[in-house]
């Protein structure tokens, strides 16, 4: 397995070069001058020279581009512009309040998702099925952010069941902050992921071995549980570790809207601020993070099926 | 081809499925007729008082009331579906070569042009949706271009990965060698028997794409980003932000209502199409 | 002869979106202890419903048992409840499928899969039910039986793993094996050994054996009776002597004229006769003729088939044809199949 790690990690490098190599081109090449959107037209030259030097863009290209690789090794992306704050910093502070959002978030809805998908699939086809697909289609079709307002309008705001924003590190103090924001992720992600699995274990329900275990006699319940569920779980597993970096990031929105200090609404604001370090340094982690996540992916993928060998 | 005349046939046996075809059509027929005629182009003017509720009787203008600039919300609502229907159909449109040609490309040659074209799509994939929409737009700024730039970039990573697996696998079929055996040249073989093949997932993945497209051209108006010079529903709701505290909800639920009915349709006819096409003929 | 299973006007029908299809349409057979019937036929004839009617295995919705008992120790199998049917299947009745491939799960070892019927229907300890399962493979003739029993199904061969489903299908001693195309996926070597392996299992056990196959050198070698199915029906069932010998229906005829014969001629050398296939295709099933169903690609087709459907008939006994001209003892439909 090892090797198999090893050649999949070096596998990874040409890739997160070319990750390296979008982001920069993106951020250093294509954009305007970053220093005129962070203080606009009118500053004096002398101050955008300035923030130019500060931001290293005053380097020829390939410098600077040195330098960005020079940042995600040692892992030390600079200051914030707007808020001055040293990135690597704001980070790390940001990462506790973000997942202490999404996985609570991630393991409620997963499980009850799960849950909900191997009912309605069990009884595929029969009323609850179409019912559910339907209520679900619904409930995905709604965009994200109506979810949010009106959550905070109604549950917070009118019924008061929940404060309106806000955050604490404190327990248990914290889960008076985080329930309204866990429920509307709750409620955002519940369609997609029930239709993932739903489609992963109906995928099962139709294949020979099933009917080589009925053949058998035993019974539909034990088909399900024993053979299609393992059978299904491997695509589950994939789709689960994939979430990763999005656990990390944290929900962009929600953070912004419940005033949670986390890695996700620091990116909004950097994006209102057109905050140059910070987005480019954001873009560059999650999407190593990413990258790591794939490896994890096959690696874990290898051991959960038995018909995949380790090359 | 009668593949095409089946799958019409079989879905215009589905009274929901064709209920959802006329909704996105009545979208259609809206953006069109708000780029043809330039209906609703004054949206800009404020009309009446600001935060006027649904009025009727004054006009068809008021029906879903003003914003805070007393601004008409059902011309801003229009122009949204302009926008909307424009990003989703536009980038899906343009997406779709790109992803036929670089999966077709990548699975029947394999070789080195398989191994960049892999490479593009897992780095492109690896940059979160939400980061490169936003990377883009901070390189290209704001506006149409850069959002449909933004969307065209990465919507065509799925339809691509999803062909070049299909010419993987077909390729060691055996009606291919069979073909080969009577001496059928490359290009014929790659598009005569492959395509036919392919064009359930094609279409597939249109359905896909639109909806995406829609949705994260909402989410960067949203932000700030995308689409700043006309209102489009990202836009909107980013306006009644604030407006839901002190009563006024008309903005966003219409916004939300108009988004909502697309989505469904289009997801609901999305799923008709996806059984229609499926090989597997089931009962 | 002990009788162990009836198959009484078997209806089995799909209810799809263009309408019902009755697959199965009035088939009747008997199963006896320690003999095989071969059910044969093109594919879509309805064999494979017919086999998986037995075993209550049909998709609901949309297939549907429509009509017909299905009698077993005295039981209707029809008449029972789903628990009493579960109970019946891999135990008293067991079933194997054409493709091993697929048809074993691949996430789970043979050994656990085995063990898997062993523990539903009998009753032994977890280690008991090991010991048994790896019996089981010894008797089906797989080598290091203790150490396969760990392997996955994608580990082993095609025949081995069809040899694993035999021996799932075995290991509780079932009355009646229903073979569903057992060798149709395998090369015609190993196809030989499955049938060998088959007909010293039925010597050794004394079990029936339902074969459903479209092949005919299968019936021949391994049936003791021969049904003849075509759209939906019977149209000849006789032993399988008989049905090599004197094949009364034009279908079976045709089969059997279809079957390349390396014979030689009295010189000693190598007759070249000419493959003789049925014209035409099966009949869509939605869209059957009126009268005999085989009117459209019958050589002796004449008026008298296109009105009503003709009956099966005891011609001879243990003999039954379904046709008019078989009846009547037309001369002008002697065999003219050529045997070596």
């Amino acid at each position: 397995m090892w090797t198999f790690l090893l050649k999949r990690i070096l596998g990874s490098i040409p890739v997160v070069f070319g990750v390296a190599a979008i982001v920069f081109c993106l951020f250093n090449l294509v954009g305007g001058d970053p220093a005129l959107l962070l203080v606009g037209k009118h500053a004096t030259p002398e101050r955008i020279a300035s923030i130019r030097a500060e931001l290293g863009l005053d380097q020829p290209l390939p410098k600077q581009f040195v330098q960005y690789l020079g940042q995600i090794v040692t892992f030390d992306f600079g200051r914030s512009y707007t808020t001055r704050e040293d990135i690597r910093k704001k980070i790390l502070d940001g990462l506790v309040p973000s997942i202490s959002l999404t996985i609570p978030a991630f393991f409620l809805t997963t499980f009850f998702s799960l849950l909900i998908a191997m009912i309605v699939s069990f009884y595929r086809g029969r009323a609850i099925d179409r019912l559910s697909v339907a209520f679900f289609v619904f409930l995905m079709s709604m965009p994200g952010l109506a979810y949010i307002l009106f959550g905070q309008y109604f549950l917070a705001a009118r019924l008061g069941w929940a404060p309106i924003s806000g955050y604490t590190a404190e327990w248990p103090d914290a889960i008076q902050y985080l329930k309204l924001p866990v429920l509307i992720y709750i409620f955002l992600n519940l369609g997609s992921d029930i239709r993932f699995y739903r489609n992963s274990l109906i995928e099962e329900v139709n294949q020979d071995y099933v009917r080589t275990a009925r053949a058998k006699g035993t019974s539909e319940i034990t088909i399900f549980l024993k053979h299609i569920l393992k059978n299904a779980m491997i695509p589950v597993i994939t789709y689960v570790v994939l979430e990763i970096p999005y656990l990390v990031l944290g929900s962009l929105l929600l953070e912004s809207f419940f005033s949670i200090p986390g890695i996700g609404g620091m990116t909004v604001d950097a994006v209102a601020n057109s905050d140059f370090p910070v987005l480019k340094a954001m873009t560059t982690v999650i999407s190593l993070l990413y990258v790591f996540s794939t490896i994890l992916m096959d690696v874990l993928y290898r051991i959960v099926d038995p018909r995949m060998s380790f090359k | 081809m009668s593949t095409q005349n089946r799958l019409v046939k079989k879905l215009l046996k589905k009274p929901i499925a064709l209920f959802c075809l006329v909704v996105l059509a009545a979208y259609v027929v809206v953006a069109g007729i708000v780029f043809f005629t330039g209906f609703g182009s004054e949206w800009a003017n404020p009309l009446a008082a600001a935060h006027l509720p649904p009025t009727f009787g004054s006009g068809y203008r008021l029906w879903f009331g003003t914003d805070v600039m007393g601004r008409s919300i059902l011309l801003k609502l229009v122009q949204g579906v302009y926008v909307s229907i424009n990003v989703g159909f536009g980038t899906a449109i343009l997406s779709a070569p790109i992803g036929i040609i670089l999966g077709l490309l990548a699975g029947y040659f394999g070789g080195w042009l398989d191994e960049v074209i892999s490479w593009l799509m897992t780095t492109l994939s690896s940059i979160p949706g939400i980061l490169l929409l936003i990377a883009i737009s901070y390189a290209l700024g704001k506006g149409l271009f850069a959002v449909y730039v933004a969307l065209t970039s990465t919507s065509w990573i799925g339809l691509a990965r999803i062909l070049r697996g299909e010419v993987l696998k077909h390729r060691r079929m055996e009606y291919l060698i069979a073909a080969e055996a009577i001496g059928a040249s490359h290009s014929s073989r790659l598009f005569r028997h492959i395509l036919p093949n392919v064009f359930h997932q094609v279409v597939l993945s249109l359905s896909f794409m639109v909806e995406m497209g829609i949705r994260s051209e909402v989410l960067l108006s949203y932000l700030g980003l995308g689409v700043q010079n006309l209102p489009s529903w990202g836009k909107m709701i980013d306006d009644a932000k604030g407006e839901l505290h002190n009563g006024v909800w008309w903005q966003l639920t219409a916004a939300t209502v108009a988004m909502f009915f697309l989505l469904v349709s289009l997801n609901v006819f999305g799923d008709y199409l996806r059984d229609a096409l499926d090989p597997k003929a089931r009962y | 002869m002990e009788k162990i299973l009836e198959v009484q006007n078997l209806q089995t029908s799909f209810f799809t979106e263009s309408g019902e299809v009755r697959a199965v349409d009035g088939i009747s057979f008997d199963l006896y202890k320690g003999k095989t019937v071969g059910i044969v036929g093109e594919s879509g004839c309805g064999k494979s419903v017919t086999s998986l009617s037995i075993m209550r295995l049909i998709p609901s919705p949309p297939g549907k048992i429509v009509g017909g008992k299905i009698l077993y120790a005295g039981k209707n199998l029809l008449d029972l409840s789903i628990g009493q049917m579960r109970k019946i299947r891999g135990n008293e009745i067991s079933m194997i499928f054409q493709e091993p491939m697929t048809s074993l799960n691949p996430v789970f070892t043979i050994g656990n899969q085995l063990m898997e019927a062993i523990l539903l229907h009998q009753d032994l300890s977890k280690s008991g039910a090991r010991d048994k399962a790896v019996e089981m493979l010894k008797l089906v003739g797989i080598p290091s039986p203790e150490k396969r029993i760990q392997d996955y199904p994608h580990q082993l061969s095609g025949g081995m793993r069809q040899r694993v489903m035999i021996a799932m299908a075995l290991s509780c001693n079932p009355q009646i094996l229903v073979a569903d195309e057992p060798t149709t996926a395998l090369d015609v070597t190993i196809q030989a050994q499955i049938l060998e392996l088959l007909r010293e299992l039925q010597e050794k056990v004394g079990m029936a054996i339902m074969l459903i196959t479209h092949d005919l050198g299968v019936v021949a070698e391994t049936a003791h009776e021969v049904v003849v199915m075509y759209a939906g029906k019977v149209v000849e069932r006789a032993t399988a002597e008989e049905i090599f010998k004197n094949p009364k229906h034009p279908y079976t005829q045709g089969l059997l004229n279809s079957i390349p014969v390396l014979s030689k001629d009295p010189t000693g050398k190598i007759k070249k006769t000419r493959l003789e296939p049925i014209p035409g295709i099966v009949p869509n099933l939605f869209d059957l003729p009126k009268g005999c169903r085989f009117q459209e690609r019958c050589k002796y087709v004449e008026d008298r088939c296109r009105g009503v459907e003709p009956e099966l008939r005891e011609l001879v006994p243990g003999h039954w044809v379904r046709c008019v001209k078989a009846e009547a003892g037309d001369s002008a439909m002697a065999v003219t199949v050529s045997r070596g």
